[in-house]
């Protein structure tokens, strides 16, 4: 979908939800309208555009440049169109002679204290000053720029990303307001009165040194070229743009990729994008500079050993070779001796792609994705109580929310998009529970305090969610009529025995759980009786030995309160990466093929075999530790790896690389040689985001099309690496575009049915289940009944982990994500964004920093079980005495060097967020960090070799 | 067929079984594990777990005894 280069259409002011219309005249021409619409939007509506500077739909009107002053008939002088709303039988005049005067002199005015400078400005052509200025008529300004002015105001270019330059500044305040209103960090103002106003970044301190998070949304909302993107003034204006979705988190923002030739010089977060309606945040606005790094290989690469050159080859003569090792491997050791592990990061239609040349070429079902390792616990604890493997609601429903919960999840970091579209919520008044042991932003920050922080201990989430149950049952505060409607009742009073034990008491919970009973039993009566409750979790629930049950304790909570069905309420699973969702629907398990079904269901696995014409295994294949474990015993020597990098994401480093080491083949397709690629014979080029046609479904089950911005600089996008590797091993696959996959996909997944790339062009977006019975799709899920039929509560026993701290290991360590930087960082670590966050640190709480004699920016030994590291340590109280916090984004951290093998009951998704260590003050990095070092270098080094 | 490999095995089946302990008596909890075990293990898992039922001191639990033994009723009812 190649369009020229347009600014997204802006009718002034918001739009109004009202359902009632109002007709009045503008210009003489009658218009209807919803009741509550501007005078300016209804203008806009019917195709007239009335002038204006300080307004945009993105904002609430604000009243202060006066250029969009219009005669309303009856009323007295110019009301400004942008404040004014519509009224039954209104006439409305945009345009004559005084009103033309008017508006020329106000903008006479401005353009007197503006830099004549139009046509070596960078926004020369895409300016709104500018614009509006030729629209109006303005000729000449008989003010001169001798008096005193603005024009020499000094630029701060602190920001990595774009440029402040107060000599443009029209002080409109609409970087002011869309800090506040859009992204919600408050961390602009108009500092000054009169001539001295002017905008100011925190406490009139630079961009960079203030409580700017850089999401740009000041930059989007700058009508003149103060606020410009440093990759337009380089570039220039863009000369067309695509329109595709953000390869970063679970968010799944709507983005054009806006272009110059195969050149992006902006990504512009579309209005039209469901999931964050024209805002984005600092990986997805600014981070894009990865997909052109020089660190980029294009080239397929090969090598007998991992100690060998690599070697440049051919596509044709690195999938032959692999090929024929694929072979030869299980023609020695047997049809199960190979796998493959897919990527949340890539498309559906190649995550698709993967799982069937496993089955159907490999022959076995030895495919696992890298949901294993974070939400597999939410397709298991979500499908055994609602019946489907997904979040019930949109992003947009939270609008609706009285009480929210957030559990395990830091949205403000890692989910900000949605984050600032929570936080506008709670600025409405909504109620906010936090469920976690840190201190996240939205425990307190800028005009947001939670109601209740339960600072669980880490390892006790099911512990308090039993606790918050027990209180609801037995203050007798649960939904009774919903649940004898919507449950099986049977189940119900069985579990309602259960919880109700004087065990599951906050009281009698404390103890394990550290939250304060006082707190969770209120907190527990806020959810249960705030009007209409929403969970939001994360990783913080799943990655811990009983994630799945805490998941189900969740759907306990939420049927319990009858919250499930309906806008505002909900079950709200906030996936990691961009793709996770639709890497589980895609049948990336090995137990299930696509749409959640399982391998051993014989009509399932019929239709399959019908389409692909093999005989399909009907037993489980083996799961990411499975695969490990197998390698190292020998029994499990091949691996195609697409898009992960699990020798830096999976846990207990030291167990994956020794697994690794053990393979006869490993294959990688990456754009990157990350850290995975460094024990691979064959390197299969792969495509960024902007190099391919596909689709992504995000955390609110969200099917939007990724389209190609740019052609792939290997000359392959990773579907069709895929198909050359599957053809070769003698498994047919001749798609000639992805829309013929989601097309095979639709045929035989009836959630998918009613898929299309046609009606993704049409609606933009479509969130599944989608077939005859939804034919536009479903926002909200389990409306009258659930999937399963009848909500299941399911036991949630506790059964604390095995990690457990003691003298030697004092501490729990728990793991998490930072804002600038996304996963392993293999992206984000390649742009500007490490100037936020150039290292993982250890935070660590000042009582346990003094008992050890750390100070701020020591180096500390972090030692658990199986492994130890060093970082610097971050003295904060954003942890609780008696646990400590990382981040994962640099190889060189370790920070899986340090997590255990222990993983959850029932999916074996690793127990990230519970290690027991023990901090001390060090001189030296660990051991491993000097072996990564060393085995670093020589990798570089025999790459190196190959590019020469 | 290594120690730490039946090890984590048994270590996983003891865990599953502990974690569905309240859904009723041991012998609905041992069925529920062995249809857990037969869903979502691969084969080889399944034959390496089932070989510890016969080793003397395999630290499996009771229940988790009675749910390897029920895996292999399941297994044999699919193959007849």
């Amino acid at each position: 979908m190649l369009e020229f280069y347009e600014p997204q259409a802006d009718y002034g002011t918001p739009a109004s939800t009202s359902t009632e219309l109002v007709t009045l005249s503008i210009d003489g021409v009658h218009v209807s309208v919803p009741q509550g619409t501007s005078v300016m939007r209804a203008a806009a509506e019917s195709g007239v555009k009335v002038p204006r500077l300080c307004a945009t739909d993105q904002l609430k009107s604000f009243g202060s440049c006066r250029v969009c002053l219009v005669e309303i008939e009856g009323r007295r002088g110019f009301p400004a169109s942008c404040t004014t709303t519509v009224e039954a039988g209104m006439q409305v005049r945009t345009q004559s002679d005084e009103i033309a005067k008017l508006r020329r002199n106000v903008m006479e005015l401005y353009i007197s204290d503006h830099p004549l400078d139009c046509l070596t400005c960078p926004t020369n052509g895409d300016c709104e000053l500018q614009d509006t200025a030729g629209e109006l008529g303005l000729r000449s300004v008989r003010y001169g720029f001798e008096g005193e002015n603005h024009l020499v105001a000094e630029k701060d270019e602190s920001n990595p990303y774009f440029t402040f330059d107060p000599s443009k500044c029209i002080v409109c305040s609409r970087c002011v307001r869309a800090c506040e209103e859009v992204q919600g960090t408050f961390a602009l103002t108009i500092e000054g009165r009169g001539f001295e106003s002017k905008v100011s970044a925190g406490q009139a301190e630079a961009f960079m040194d203030s409580e700017c998070v850089s999401c740009g949304a000041c930059v989007t909302a700058c009508p003149t070229a103060t606020l410009t993107e440093k990759s337009i003034i380089e570039a220039g204006k863009p000369e067309h743009s695509v329109t595709t979705t953000c390869a970063y988190c679970g968010v799944g923002c709507s983005f054009k990729a806006e272009m110059k030739g195969n050149q992006v010089v902006r990504m512009t977060p579309y209005k039209d994008g469901k999931a964050n309606e024209g805002h984005a945040c600092v990986k997805g606005r600014f981070a894009f500079g990865y997909a052109t790094h020089k660190d980029r290989i294009t080239v397929p690469m090969i090598r007998d050993s991992i100690d060998d050159p690599w070697r440049e080859v051919s596509w044709e003569e690195a999938v032959s070779y692999t090929a024929q090792r694929f072979k030869a491997i299980q023609s020695q050791y047997g049809r199960t001796s190979i796998g493959a592990i897919s990527s949340s990061r890539c498309t559906n239609e190649e995550v698709y792609l993967v799982q069937k040349m496993v089955r159907a070429g490999f022959g076995n079902n030895n495919v696992d994705t890298c949901a294993r390792v974070c939400h597999s616990p939410t397709g298991f604890g979500l499908k055994t109580t609602l019946g489907e493997s997904a979040g019930t609601q949109t992003f947009a429903s939270v609008a609706e929310a009285d009480v929210v919960v957030v559990m395990g999840a830091n949205p403000t970091e890692a989910h900000p998009v949605f984050g600032s579209r929570l936080k506008r919520r709670l600025r409405e008044g909504a109620k906010l529970i936090v469920i976690d042991p840190r201190k996240i932003e939205l425990v307190s920050s800028p005009h947001i305090r939670a109601d209740y922080h339960l600072p669980v201990r880490p390892g006790t989430n099911v512990v308090v969610l039993n606790a918050l149950a027990h209180v609801i049952v037995n203050e007798s505060l649960e939904a009774r009529d919903y649940i004898i409607d919507r449950c099986d009742v049977a189940e119900f009073e069985k579990w309602k025995t259960f919880i109700a034990d004087e065990r599951h008491s906050p009281e009698n919970t404390e103890q394990f759980s550290g939250v304060p009973a006082a707190d969770l039993r209120a907190a527990a009566r806020l959810y249960a009786t705030g009007g209409n409750g929403a969970i939001f979790y994360g990783l913080g629930v799943t990655e811990h030995s009983q994630g799945s049950t805490a998941v189900m304790g969740i759907a306990n909570l939420a049927m319990l309160t009858g919250n499930i069905g309906r806008e505002g309420v909900g079950v709200n699973p906030m996936r990691g990466q961009n793709n996770v969702q639709g890497s589980c629907d895609m049948g990336s398990f090995p137990h299930e093929l696509p749409g959640y079904r399982h391998i051993s269901d014989g009509v399932t696995r019929a239709l399959f075999e019908g389409e692909w014409g093999v005989v399909l295994d009907s037993e489980p294949g083996l799961r990411i530790p499975n695969m490990f474990d197998a390698a190292i015993e020998g029994e499990f020597k091949g691996l195609y790896c697409q898009g992960e990098d699990i020798a830096q994401s999976d846990p207990n480093t030291q167990h994956v690389e020794a697994a690794l080491r053990a393979l006869d083949c490993l294959v990688v397709q990456d754009i990157f040689l990350n850290e995975t690629a460094k024990f691979a014979h064959v390197f299969l080029p792969g495509a960024s985001f902007l190099e391919k046609d596909g689709t992504f479904t995000n955390a609110e089950r969200r099917i939007s099309r990724v389209r190609k911005a740019m052609p792939p600089l290997s000359g392959k996008a990773d579907w069709e690496g895929t198909m050359a590797l599957a053809n070769a091993l003698g498994c047919k696959m001749d798609y000639t575009h992805p829309s013929e996959i989601m097309d095979e996909i639709a045929r035989l997944t009836p959630t998918f049915n009613g898929v299309s790339y046609a009606k993704l062009d049409e609606q933009g977006s479509i969130q599944w289940p989608c077939n005859d019975n939804t034919p536009t799709g479903t926002p909200i899920m389990h409306i009258d009944e659930f999937v399963r039929g009848k909500g299941f509560f399911a036991m949630t026993e506790y059964v604390p982990t095995e990690e457990r701290a003691n003298r030697k290991f004092p501490l729990l360590l728990t793991t998490g994500r930072i804002l600038s930087q996304y996963n392993v960082g293999a992206q984000t670590r390649r742009t500007e964004n490490s100037t936020w966050h150039a290292e993982d640190v250890l935070e660590i709480h000042p009582h346990d920093a003094e008992e050890r004699g750390i100070n701020h920016g020591d180096w500390v030994g972090i030692n658990s079980r199986v492994g130890d590291t060093v970082l610097r340590a971050d003295v904060t109280e954003r942890v609780k005495p008696g646990v400590v916090y990382t981040t994962f984004h640099h190889p060189v951290s370790g920070a899986n060097v340090i997590t255990t093998d222990n993983s959850d009951w029932a999916t074996n998704c690793p127990e990230y967020k519970v290690t027991a260590v023990q901090i001390s003050k060090v001189t030296a990095p660990s051991n491993w960090q000097a072996r990564q070092k060393s085995f670093d270098q020589q990798q570089q080094h025999l790459l190196q070799e190959a590019r020469h | 067929m290594s120690e730490s490999k039946s090890q984590k095995l048994i270590k996983m089946v003891n865990q599953i079984a502990l974690n569905m302990a309240a859904n009723g008596s041991d012998e609905m909890v041992a069925d529920q594990v062995a249809q857990h075990l037969e869903k979502f293990w691969s084969p080889p898992m399944k034959s390496l777990i089932a070989e510890q039922l016969s080793v003397a001191d395999s630290s499996l639990t009771p229940v988790a005894k009675m749910a390897i033994a029920n895996l292999a009723k399941i297994q044999e009812a699919k193959h007849a």
